[in-house]
């Protein structure tokens, strides 16, 4: 096990390991840059967002729809890491990630934490139904207010304007 | 386990707890975080749902959450259970009527598998009221000195005048401390 060939191969077969992994963090940061993600994320508000209140205490619902919501994430990462990259694996990939641990750091991974705090993500509801109730910028006086329900249609992006797959 | 379960777990920051605050209705527990937050306590109403409070306390992040402890709502404990790393069981000192219903909750927690690695505090609040029980009254009416699966302690406190609050939470960051961040 001491010789120099021995010690190349490890080598080369970490540094290709390293290049692997390297790549599945590039196509998680496309994928979650991806319109099709904003989407995903956006129908999903839209599906809930009329149960959250902006309240202190929080309601036991809020839990369910959580929990729900990561779930969704987390198959959409997955299925779409599948159909990027041949061969893929997350079970493979998340025993890597482990592997990596004191390299996982940075942005990306900033942004996918984000997405399990769950204070985020009550804020998150919060904002969206402010916006959708139009509360959300009061940007002036000299603003038009008009009912919800001749506004909404045309200037708020909704799960309707997702394509087909 | 999906992706962002995992990385969650892993990222788990050091100096980092999480608490679970239990116990029947009306035992004092949003008071209890509230007061602990330096929060006005004069105006509490039953919790319906759960509050979650972050507090940065000797350096540690704790993040508090205290669930509504009405009997339709307990069945719901459950869902925040994961990753528990301290539980604080609150009792009213001065409810003798209910100390049963209280022992028996408190029993059913202990056995569930995903509280199995947390410490437990018992606040016996309320200590401030004239009827209230002293914590030795509560620590035998509770029978802890038979729980043997979790490290426990148990504090006379009152959520209303802050009395003791820091001592309960500073025994218990000391346990976990003591339990989690040694064996890395």
């Amino acid at each position: 096990m001491e010789d120099l060939d021995e010690e190349d191969f490890a080598f080369s077969k970490s540094s290709a390991a390293d290049a692997e992994f390297d790549a599945v963090i590039g196509s998680i940061e496309d994928i979650i840059m991806d319109d099709v993600f904003q989407q995903l994320q956006q129908s999903f508000m839209e599906k809930y967002y009329q149960e959250f209140d902006d309240t202190e205490e929080n309601k036991l619902i809020y839990t369910p729809i959580f929990n729900e919501y990561i779930d969704l994430l987390e198959k959409h990462l997955e299925q779409q890491l599948v159909e990027r990259i041949p061969g893929f694996s997350m079970s493979a990939f998340t025993q890597s990630l482990k592997q990596h641990k004191d390299e996982v750091s940075g942005d990306i991974f900033d942004m996918l934490l984000t997405f399990t705090d769950f204070m985020a993500f009550k804020e998150m509801f919060i904002d969206y139904r402010a916006e959708r109730e139009g509360r959300g910028l009061d940007l002036s006086d000299g603003l038009v207010v008009r009912s919800l329900s001749c506004v909404a249609p045309s200037s708020l992006p909704t799960s309707t304007t997702v394509q087909p797959q | 386990m999906g992706l962002l379960t995992i990385l969650k777990k892993m990222k788990h920051k050091e100096r980092e707890m999480r608490l679970l605050m239990l116990g029947l209705d009306n035992a004092g527990k949003t008071t209890i975080l509230k007061k602990f937050n330096g929060e006005d306590v004069s105006t509490i109403s039953p919790t319906l749902g759960f509050n979650i409070k972050t507090l940065e306390h000797r350096g540690f992040k704790l993040n508090i959450w205290d669930v509504g402890g009405q009997k339709s709502l307990r069945s719901y404990w459950r869902n925040y259970f994961e990753s528990t790393d301290g539980l604080v069981w609150v009792v009213d000192s001065a409810d003798r009527l209910r100390l049963e219903d209280c022992k028996q909750e408190l029993s059913a927690l202990l056995l569930e598998e995903r509280l199995a690695g947390a410490t437990l505090l018992v606040f016996a609040n309320k200590q401030d009221l004239p009827g209230a029980l002293s914590k030795e009254a509560i620590q035998e009416a509770l029978a802890l000195d038979d729980i043997k699966t979790h490290h426990w302690c148990i504090i006379g406190c009152s959520a209303v005048t802050g009395e003791n609050l820091l001592t309960g939470v500073d025994w218990l960051l000391d346990d976990i401390a003591a339990r989690i961040f040694t064996i890395e």
